[in-house]
């Protein structure tokens, strides 16, 4: 707005025509290609809330007794299982074996792998089946009814 | 009489000292005309034909032909030896080379030494001596050589000897409870035991595979029967060609075995989850597997393919025609590592071995499919894998779809689970869980790579429009100042 | 200009004159010489500052405090909100250009003895400006929650620890307590996103009104060029189009970064974790660093550590008041003894970073 009224000029008619064209085109595209972003930024996107922390596992009272359910710890899974005796267990649920994903069998009392069969304690130790090493232990807090799922150090 | 005696004494100081022992033993020609079972026994044994006189054991003076002289204390007479001292009178002459040499022995001398590094060399309950001692299984008044067969180590008696303690349940409760007794029970049905209950000592008994005098607790990495350890021992015989001439068995076995997927985590990991040759034949009962219980014998680990093996169709056609489960597939002691290569009607395949185009038609169709289905799972979880590898590579951000992966991984290997329950329907479920699970992973990598190349497109016409006003400014000062300059 | 901008220009002026500003704003003039060049990093700074405040809001819609929270919604940002990517990059490069551009202006005004009566309380704003940058770069540093930023803080709130007396109290003050936890995190955000930005604001309008007021400043003994009085041009429209001019281009170079180079997000912090290997603070605090560390065990019966941070204070104590003790500038007087401890300050200050950064 301003330089147009300072260009105002009655020599070269044509050229600053042009001039003023390009600049104020180039400046509704600068604002056009930073004003974009933003408004895409602004859009809320598809998963509406940031997920659920790896290490944050919900309430300890959400969780029936004598059952487990997998938690996403980083890019890894990690079982939570909470023992008829409301012990509070994790460990990684990736199956020693060949990295299938175990899961809590509530009538073994046993974690299981659908893969081969495996089993663990629920200490995480291979009882049965192929896997050659026991499922390695995170620690599990509590902290104002929320469990806290932590790698061991 | 007296003189009678005093020539015989002469005699035997004359023998002795030119170095052999012809002379009577006084101990037991006393104790012969008492007519006790020791002197009796003597009579046969290797030591008395070696000349080794009664006190070479007992102490005291053999020679004397008084009683009081020829069992003195101070003459170092011990009597009935206990203990350990029974098991150091053996060594005083067994440890020694010399002492061996010197009765025209070439044994080993080394017994005593291997029975203080084996089990048996653990403390008693009574706190002060060896479990086992020389004479426990060899015997003693009596002993002959192990290759004797009147001897307790001889190979058709071994079994009794150890199972004097081993199947004495009250017996073996004060060591070790949780051991159990019936080995030998176990052993009687088996081809070894049958064997050497028909008098063949060729046949492995108990010292065939725990060893002898050094024989340790099976959990213990050193012993014979260690599950590492297990290939080595039983090709010590079944891998000896001239020795199983006989029986008309072949050689191949731990070859075999060496060379699959078992014996390369047993005996190149020390995977103890592997299985040694005992885990499918059976340790004291060994005998090779019936043709329908292999599917048992190999579902003890690999349950869920027996169970979903034991419920589909395959279960009787196979016990109709004998052929043997799990091993006309996978072999037995080369099984290798099983690949999606064995499903389908390729020349590899073994599918179409029974199923082929001409005789069952339907068969071969489901093989067929089977196999198409596998194939674009693994083909669909390739390239998910791979554009989720190349959007990684671009830097993007995809471990959310990494994460996802692991479930495309996990029904590939389910899938081949599920293959032996030679459903079609079934399998299909499982596979194309799968594929759908990679349809996504590869969407969301795609969105990521196409982000990728989003970003740079974009950043370039943002340059490209920057620089265009950039320039379109730069002339606009120059005219402004031009004109200011005019003025 | 329209007859319908006429109208709205005539409704604004009625009320506000606006006419005062308009005829104020055309008699401003840049004086125009050899180092004129200088002149534009102020605006540079400025433009980063508005950028920085920008992009700040926008990721206050999704960034969300708090230990199990932070490092999360950083990574929410950066992977599901679209351009999240690009808005994080662009406000941790323009943090970093902000604080660059900013050193080059303070060094260029202490060359030019800029700070000379009657700028001193310009020069003084402008330094509180650039300690409160540091604090902003300090405390955003730990925002995303990561192992990094963990240890840096740890490590930067561990050194102000040493100081005597009042040291232990404003550990634990920026601590939140005795650890680097949650808490910190949650204190620090509070620092990040109101404390310093109200500060910041209030200082920042007496630099531009004072700046607005006074003009720029004229190197001493340029003051005049072979007898006639210095070229000028004026600040409106002539220096304030060059200025957009540059502003166009570093927005370019921060789009070119964050495009090419986004901002990592490293691993989430674990305090049970053990530290990772070659931690080391932001660049600007590196120099700093990197003297702790030569500093022995024991100076002048003090502490090293303690001696190092007392002598940064000093140093910066009399950087800031240097219009109070350099008279001789303000009298128009040439000061060499000023050149030589600010090029001492510039290359101690380089060759210390480029050391830090290389070890």
């Amino acid at each position: 707005m301003v330089e147009t009224r300072n260009a105002g000029g009655p020599e070269q008619p044509g050229k600053r025509d042009f001039l003023k064209y390009v600049l104020s085109g180039g400046l509704v595209a600068l604002v056009g290609s930073i004003l974009y972003p933003i408004l895409a930024y602004l859009k809320p996107p598809i998963q509406a809330e940031v997920a659920v922390s790896s290490v944050k596992a919900g309430k300890v009272d959400a969780m029936e007794k004598d059952s487990g359910q997998i938690v996403k710890f980083g890019s890894k899974p990690v079982i939570l299982i909470k023992t008829a005796n409301d012990e509070l267990r994790a460990f990684s649920a990736t199956c020693t074996h060949l990295d299938c994903t175990v899961q809590y069998k509530k009538e073994m009392g046993l974690i299981w792998c659908a893969c081969h069969n495996g089993k663990y304690d629920l200490n995480g130790r291979n009882v049965s089946g192929p896997p050659p090493r026991p499922l390695d232990e995170y620690r599990v807090t509590v902290q104002g009814g929320e469990i806290m799922i932590s790698k061991k150090s | 009489m007296k003189t009678l005696r005093m020539l015989a004494a002469l005699i035997t100081i004359i023998v002795a000292l030119s170095g052999r022992a012809l002379s009577e033993d006084q101990c037991l020609t006393c104790h012969a005309g008492l007519g006790d079972k020791e002197s009796q026994g003597y009579a046969h044994d290797i030591h008395k034909a070696k000349g080794i006189s009664c006190a070479g054991c007992h102490g005291g003076n053999a020679q004397a032909d008084d009683m009081d002289k020829g069992m003195d204390k101070a003459a170092g007479f011990m009597g009935v030896p206990h203990g350990d001292d029974i098991s150091k009178a053996c060594a005083s002459c067994h440890s020694s080379p010399e002492k061996m040499k010197s009765f025209g022995s070439n044994l080993p001398t080394n017994q005593w030494e291997m029975l203080q590094t084996s089990v048996h060399a653990k403390l008693s309950t009574n706190g002060n001596e060896h479990i086992a001692q020389c004479i426990t299984c060899h015997g003693v008044h009596g002993i002959v050589s192990v290759k004797d067969p009147r001897s307790p180590v001889y190979p058709l008696n071994v079994v009794k000897t150890c199972a004097q303690c081993h199947s004495n349940a009250s017996f073996m409760r004060d060591y070790n409870p949780a051991m159990p007794v019936d080995q030998v029970e176990k052993y009687r049905t088996s081809v070894h035991g049958t064997l050497n209950a028909k008098g063949d000592p060729k046949t492995a008994e108990c010292a065939s595979c725990h060893g002898s005098h050094d024989i340790r607790a099976a959990k213990d990495a050193k012993s014979r029967v260690y599950g590492v350890n297990i290939p080595a021992t039983c090709s010590g015989c079944h891998s000896d060609a001239e020795r199983m001439k006989e029986y008309k068995i072949p050689t191949d076995q731990f070859a075999k075995f060496s060379r699959s997927v078992h014996g390369a985590a047993l005996l190149q990991k020390h995977d103890l989850g592997a299985p040694a040759c005992n885990d499918c034949h059976g340790n004291h009962g060994a005998a090779p597997p019936g043709v329908e219980s292999v599917s048992k014998v190999c579902g003890t680990c690999h349950a869920l393919n027996a169970d979903l093996f034991s419920a589909s169709p395959h279960k009787k056609a196979f016990d109709d025609r004998k052929l043997p489960e799990c091993e006309t597939c996978h072999g037995n002691h080369e099984i290798v590592a099983a690949t999606d290569k064995l499903l389908g009607v390729s020349n590899d395949a073994v599918c179409s071995k029974c199923h082929r185009p001409d005789e069952n038609p339907k068969g071969y169709a489901v093989a067929k499919t089977m196999k198409s289905l596998i194939d674009s799972l693994e083909t669909a979880s390739d390239t998910a894998a791979s554009i989720v590898n190349d959007a990684e590579q671009k830097g993007m951000e995809v471990s959310e779809a990494r994460f996802k992966l692991r479930d495309a991984h996990q029904a590939r290997l389910q899938s081949r689970t599920a293959v032996h329950s030679f459903d079609e329907q079934k399998f299909r479920d499982v596979v194309s869980g799968g594929i759908a699970v990679a349809a996504v992973v590869a969407k969301e990598g795609k969105t990521a790579v196409d982000e990728y190349y989003f970003r740079r497109w974009g950043l370039g016409i943002a340059t490209l429009i920057i620089s265009l006003v950039l320039v379109s400014l730069y002339f606009t000062i120059r005219r402004i100042e031009r004109r200011q300059a005019e003025k | 200009m329209n007859g319908r901008m006429k109208k709205a220009y005539d409704w604004v002026d009625e009320r506000v004159h606006l006419e005062d500003l308009v005829k104020f704003m055309g008699k401003k003039y840049v004086p125009v010489h050899r180092h004129s060049i200088w002149y534009y990093f102020g605006g540079v700074s400025l433009f980063l500052f508005i950028i920085q405040v920008l992009t700040g809001i926008l990721l206050l819609l999704y960034y969300k405090s708090g230990e199990e929270l932070a490092f999360e919604s950083i990574g929410y940002i950066m992977s599901k909100v679209q351009f999240g990517w690009l808005i994080r990059s662009i406000h941790s490069w323009a943090a970093n250009l902000f604080i660059l551009s900013s050193m080059v202006h303070m060094f260029s005004v202490y060359f030019e003895k800029s700070y000379r009566k009657p700028r001193e309380i310009t020069w003084l704003t402008g330094m509180l400006m650039f300690f409160l940058a540091l604090a902003f770069g300090f405390s955003g540093y730990l925002l995303p929650w990561n192992e990094l930023a963990y240890f840096a803080t740890k490590v930067g709130t561990d050194i102000a620890g040493v100081v005597p007396i009042i040291g232990k109290p404003m550990m634990q003050f920026l601590r939140s307590g005795e650890e680097v936890s949650g808490a910190t995190l949650s204190r620090f955000f509070g620092f990040h996103v109101a404390v310093f930005p109200g500060i910041f604001t209030v200082l920042l309008g007496i630099h531009l009104v004072l700046v607005q007021r006074q003009g720029m400043s004229e190197p001493i003994g340029m003051e005049l060029h072979e007898g006639k009085p210095l070229k000028t041009m004026p600040f409106f429209p002539n220096f304030l189009l060059r200025d957009l001019l540059l502003w166009l281009i570093v927005l370019n170079l921060l789009a070119i970064l964050a495009v090419f180079f986004p901002w990592e997000l490293g691993k989430k912090a674990d305090a049970f974790a053990s530290a990772p290997a070659g931690i080391k603070p932001e660049w600007y605090f590196l120099f700093m660093f990197q003297t702790l560390k030569y500093i022995p065990g024991k100076m002048l019966f003090i502490d090293g550590e303690v001696f190092g941070i007392m002598i940064f204070g000093l140093a910066g104590l009399l950087w800031m008041l240097v219009p109070f003790w350099d008279l001789k500038s303000s009298r128009g007087q040439q000061n060499r003894l000023v050149n030589y401890l600010g090029l001492f300050a510039v290359f101690y200050i380089i060759i210390l970073t480029i050391v830090g950064w290389l070890l």
